[in-house]
């Protein structure tokens, strides 16, 4: 076997364009956690967005277009669960699990829809590389489609909103202590709403990349566990944007070697090369959850009421 | 209901620092001996999650292009008014019905087990590896139940990797249980595309098992199996086994504050471990009895997300083991119908699936804005 | 006589079927020290929580500088310049001193990164004697800073009207000086501090006026100058005076004892491990021998946790044993410890002692429930024949025996506790009861019945170990007084009578080496 595989440049540039998506949702659930909320909807958001994305992408024959249809829909899914758990403070996972069916049941139902039953599958031109030429370093990054600068920029922004503005500081305290931070005459309820909504739209976001980066089509399956992966990505990152990068990044290498490897590895069955991701992912959370430490008030519902 | 949050367990505190208990749970009553109003409310839920159901069938019939009160009465005759119709929902009922069992199970004990689909197949793939070892070896009386154990064997082994790293390294059950989901998925693919299949069966699907490897059937005359009475005596056992036992009230007390259970003696990894495989292993024998009951096969198909599914019954039926078997019910009974307007009215299953999320939402929002209203009672 | 600050009338606010709140009424003037004075559960907290915002009131009115104004949140009560120090520190535990100050005051720039800080921070952390680098994480600060990061907080918002609930409860009598001093220093410059307090000496100390509160109404207001001790009482207690509270002596060794003292628990260079936010213990060491009750002082968050946690068996032990009757069981688990004669009222009876979902009777075999349900079946008749019993011994207001505990006042959950535990030392010929704040949330009469309860297990021959944050409690009852500071002993005081004052300043670490009173001798 050739080793050389393993360092392949074109290689490094496939792990962050398959990085791209579960990025981008992992960003967005870093923002909903910090503020107090967990939301186990994604993985059925980012089908949500991947559906309405490639659906809206396809009649508008914009991909732009798709993605921002994508991050509306999955915001009003995003509203949805901060009514019931901000507000209503039911409890966020269950909610979150029965938006979670919702939206899985509804994503394919949209494209069943839009686009019935055809002999010639539907496709998308995905986004395509920016420039292709110019010297040296510059050619090889500007290779990459511009989602992908995207998404890297909004880690940056992330990480400095979060801890370098006194925005972010009012956001993280709602998720410390939510008491205190009303106490301090901040907008709790508001607070967990903004991020809830605006985290929402990034896992659309994410979702549409999907398809819109990445494969071209929409099938029912093809989120394939990338938002419980997102979820525990921001375990690992330690609810950060840059260790969220540092993980997608990370599956996004593996992802991207399994499917070299399924081309030079003939003789192994397809099935077992898949299930590498994902053994590889619980490996990973190992490492992941040791230490970790929580936005102190994360899934509790704030209830300025209660009585201890 | 109120659903105890693990904080700590889902963000990945050390696992050996007493776990800590919510404090949301004294402050809102649990739902047992509540004054009549809040009854009203309870049912005012579920009449409402029913609602949702009706009216979300007839709008995605009407879109679908059929005429919605036609192909309600077709649906509601294949589902339930007819023998056959019965038998179809009886079986679906079985997976789910312990699949829920062991949501439930494992949600006693403070822990989230949503790999059921996972658990079902590698139940179903060590029954059907036996079954093809020994069909012809041994005599159907001996055969069936040592297939349906070899099930539920499957099942609590591959529920115990989630368990244990669990305990030992504190990795949060939701995200291990899911990803072995896929982690089974793959396997059965690669078995009824492989070593197993059979080309003249299609391409995902195994060879026929030997005839012997079968459940006796109940309703002859809808294919309805014997499965479902396995599953309903399994259901009323795990409900004396919670309540009148002690360890039940381990169990209970476990779910209800690990702490304190740890205070009073109970040994905590010892009850989650022991209750988690228990609900794996049931999970793996209704992987058996879709095997051995429905297809007599191993197939691709096999679990069309109960799983998932359960869940959401498990949250309707309160985790409890006796209030499961009337909501598995109803929604066999779904899920029955809904095959049946996929035939007449051309009802994307995706669609049931939308509304199912939507009655239990419906449901869980009924019950916060009870909780807010009703708080302490003495 | 001046406008009021702030003036509440007709205050009610109910929680499902509790009043917390029936028609009270207050007004609190400018540039004054109020303190409010009530027992446990008189709605207290609840008439501050509507002050601040934080309660709905269900009827009544609230009037800032005269004017009617309605609360939707702490954020509105703030805009008014009023603010609330809680009990327990509400900070973001998390983060910098820095930070959780400078969360208070808005910027008007929110989104331009956080540049160099100001250094009026700096200055408000001096004054307040918060003498760590404001990089320092809350969580690693003492409680009593912790306390003064809050007020600093408070100060930063420009509060006019400052509300303390209870700070002394987790402060050594030196920090609680340095606390008042400082509080009077605001009054004098101008600001209204209203104090929430049940003891009567502190409220004494510091008002200017005193307002009684009781079963949700505010029964009497006076100036300190005409305020009476045994008015007051009677006011507190509400008709006759109390029942003499037995001025027995502390327990004193029952006589056969004191010949032969038989050690019943021996905690021996127990050490464990450092581990996230929990105190490490450090080479702890004591005795508890048969006849005796032990106390341990200490402020809150100095390692009484981890103690009750490494004897009982929850914490592991890296070095060092813990023997119960000669036995040593530092590697057993508490299921054995508890079988080897230990005997549990934990600490905080929500956190550690009862499962909300399950019944009174549940409850209450807890622990002994390998015991009493032999071999493997729950029979719950014997369960509400036990739970009947307890609730008419311990006077548990509860419906029924089945009634799910949840439901119970938090003085009732107390009373279920122990009885729990009066219920295993009956089992045992001689019981190691630990008993951690076994008489919090109780009002004056049901506390000198836990009293009397820990003294007959002591005199029948058991070993008794009381951690409490009570001091009075600890020397009233108590013939050693342990002090822990930072997980290990500070100090070891024989009595009584005890110096309160040397006990406080063993529990701010400040004698090294073991103190022996004059007198007395074990």
């Amino acid at each position: 076997m050739d080793w050389s595989l393993f360092v392949d440049p074109s290689l490094f540039r496939l792990t962050l364009v398959v990085a791209a998506p579960v990025l981008l949702a992992s960003l967005g659930e870093v923002l909903i956690e910090r503020s107090g909320v967990l939301n186990v909807a994604i993985e059925g958001m980012m089908l949500l967005g991947a559906s309405a994305g490639f659906l809206a992408a396809y009649r508008a024959q914009s991909n732009g277009v798709g993605v921002l249809v994508a991050m509306a829909t999955t915001a009003l899914v995003g509203l949805v669960l901060a009514v019931c758990c901000v507000s209503l403070r039911a409890s966020q996972l269950t909610v979150g699990l029965a938006l979670f069916v919702f939206s899985v049941g509804l994503s394919s139902l949209l494209y069943r829809l839009v686009i019935g039953v055809r002999t010639l599958t539907p496709k998308v031109t995905t986004y395509g590389a920016w420039a292709t030429h110019g010297p040296g370093l510059v050619s090889w990054l500007g290779r990459l489609p511009i989602p992908v600068y995207i998404a890297l920029a909004l880690v940056v922004l992330v990480h400095v909103v979060l801890f370098h503005t006194p925005f972010g500081l009012r956001l993280r305290a709602c998720g410390e202590n939510p008491l205190a931070a009303e106490s301090h005459g901040i907008p709790v309820f508001a607070f967990r709403y903004g991020s809830v909504l605006v985290g929402s739209a990034l896992i659309g976001a994410g979702g549409a990349l999907l398809p819109l980066l990445l494969t071209g089509t929409y099938t029912d399956l093809m989120v394939g566990g990338r938002g419980w992966i997102a979820l525990m990505l921001v375990i690992f990152g330690r609810w950060t944007p840059f260790g969220v990068l540092l993980g997608a990044v990370l599956f996004g290498y593996v992802e991207a070697l399994q499917y070299s490897l399924t081309l030079r590895l003939p003789h192994v069955p397809p099935q077992f090369l898949l299930m590498i991701p994902y053994l590889f992912v619980i490996i990973v959370a190992l490492r992941a959850y040791r230490g970790a430490q929580a936005p102190a008030a994360l899934m509790k519902p704030y209830d300025r009421e209660q009585r201890s | 209901m109120t659903v105890p949050e693990p904080s700590a367990q889902v963000t990945g505190a050390s696992p050996e620092q007493p776990a800590e208990p919510p404090r949301a749970a004294v402050a809102t009553p649990t739902g047992r001996g509540l004054p009549a109003s809040s009854w009203m409310w309870v049912l005012a839920a579920y009449l409402g999650a029913l609602v949702v159901v009706l009216v979300g069938l007839a709008v995605v019939t009407v879109l679908a292009g059929a005429s919605p009160e036609r192909a309600l009465a077709t649906a509601l005759r294949d589902s339930l008014l007819t023998t056959a119709g019965l038998a179809q929902t009886l079986n679906r009922m079985t997976p789910l019905l312990l699949a829920a069992l062991a949501f439930s199970l494992a949600y006693h004990v403070g822990l989230f087990n949503i790999g059921m689909d996972g658990q079902l197949y590698a139940g179903a793939i060590l029954a059907t590896g036996l079954g093809f070892l020994l069909g012809t070896a041994l005599p159907a009386i001996l055969l069936v139940p040592l297939l349906l154990l070899a099930g539920g064997l499957g099942g609590a082994l591959f529920s115990a990797p989630a368990v244990l790293l669990r305990i030992r390294w504190g990795v949060n059950e939701i995200f291990t249980t899911v990803m072995l989901n896929f982690v089974a998925l793959y396997l059965v693919a690669y078995l009824c595309t492989g070593p197993w299949n059979d080309p003249m069966a299609g391409e995902a699907i195994t060879r026929p098992l030997p005839f012997r490897a079968a459940l006796p059937l109940l309703v002859p005359s809808g294919g309805g199996h014997s499965g479902i009475v396995l599953a309903v005596l399994l259901a009323v056992a795990l409900a004396w086994f919670l309540s009148r036992t002690v360890f039940g009230l381990e169990v209970r007390s476990v779910g209800g504050n690990p702490r304190a259970a740890r205070f009073a003696g109970i040994a905590l990894a010892r009850i989650q471990i022991t209750a988690f495989c228990v609900g794996g292993a049931l999970a793996g024998l209704a992987g058996a009895i879709e095997v051995l009951g429905v297809y007599h096969r191993l197939l691709v198909g096999l679990s069309p997300n109960y799983g998932i599914i359960a869940i959401l019954v498990a949250v309707l039926g309160r985790n409890h083991p006796l209030w499961l078997i009337p909501a598995t019910f109803l929604f066999a009974v779904l899920v029955a119908a809904s095959d049946s307007l996929q035939r007449t009215a051309g009802l994307p299953a995706s669609a049931v699936l939308m509304i199912q999320g939507l009655a239990v939402l419906v449901v869980l929002v009924m019950e916060a804005v009870r909780a807010r209203r009703a708080r302490f009672v003495v | 006589m001046s406008t009021p600050i702030v003036e509440v009338r007709d205050i009610w606010k109910r929680f499902g079927a509790v009043t917390a709140l029936a028609g009270a009424s207050l007004a609190i003037y400018p540039g004054e020290i109020l303190v409010i004075l009530g027992e446990n559960g008189a709605g207290k907290t609840s008439l501050v929580s509507v002050i601040a915002g934080l309660y709905h009131p269900d009827r009544g009115d609230i009037l800032v500088d005269g004017r009617p104004v309605r609360f939707g949140s702490p954020r509105d009560a703030l805009r008014y310049g009023i603010a609330l120090v809680h009990q327990h520190p509400e900070l973001m535990h998390n983060m910098t001193v820095r930070d959780n100050i400078v969360l208070a005051r808005p910027r008007r720039r929110r989104w331009v990164p956080l540049l160099a800080p100001a250094d009026d921070v700096e200055r408000l952390a001096d004054d307040l004697g918060i003498h760590v680098a404001l990089t320092t994480r809350v969580a690693d600060l003492p409680v009593a800073l912790q306390q003064r990061v809050e007020i600093g907080a408070v100060l930063y918002r420009h509060a006019r009207l400052i509300i303390l609930d209870e700070p002394t409860t987790f402060l050594t009598p030196q920090e609680t000086d340095t606390l008042f001093r400082m509080l009077e220093g605001f009054a004098q410059r101008g600001m209204t501090i209203v104090l929430i307090t049940h003891k009567l000496s502190e409220a004494l100390r510091l008002a200017h006026r005193l307002a009684v509160m009781r079963n949700g109404q505010v029964i009497s207001v006076v100036p300190r100058a005409e305020a009476r001790d045994d008015v007051l009482i009677q006011q507190l207690m509400g008709g006759a005076a109390p029942e003499a509270v037995p001025a027995a002596p502390a327990a004193s060794l029952p006589d056969g004892a004191r010949a032969e003292p038989v050690t019943v628990l021996q905690v021996d260079e127990v050490t464990t491990r450092q581990e996230g936010s929990a105190v490490a213990l450090s080479r702890l060491q004591f005795t508890v021998a048969a006849g005796e009750i032990v106390g341990v002082a200490g402020v809150a968050g100095n390692g009484q946790t981890e103690l009750i946690e490494a004897v009982v068996g929850v914490r592991p032990i890296e070095r060092g044993r813990v023997v119960v009757h000669g036995r040593d069981v530092t590697q057993a688990s508490p299921a054995e410890r508890l079988r080897a004669g230990l005997v549990l009222v934990p600490q905080d009876r929500l956190r550690d002692g009862i499962v909300p979902a399950l019944r009174l009777w549940e409850n209450l075999v807890l622990g002994l429930h390998r015991d009493v349900f032999a071999p493997w079946r729950l029979r719950p008749q014997v369960g509400r024949q036990l739970a009947r019993d307890a609730i008419r011994e311990f006077a548990i207001r509860a419906p029924h025996p089945d009634v799910p505990v949840s439901y119970l006042s938090g003085g009732n959950i107390q009373k279920v506790v122990l009885a729990r535990s009066a219920l295993a030392v009956r089992r045992r010929p001689r019981p190691v009861l630990i008993a951690a704040n076994p008489a919090r949330g109780l009002d004056v009469r049901a506390t000198a019945q836990v009293h009397a309860y820990l003294r007959s297990v002591a005199q029948q021959g058991g070993g008794v170990l009381v951690l409490s944050e009570d001091l009075d409690e600890l020397m009233a009852l108590c013939t050693r007084i342990l002090v822990l500071y930072r997980g290990s002993t500070a100090g070891v005081f024989t009595g009584p009578p005890y110096d309160r004052y040397q006990l406080g300043a063993a529990m701010l670490g400040q004698h090294a080496a073991s103190v022996r009173q004059a007198g007395t001798e074990a």
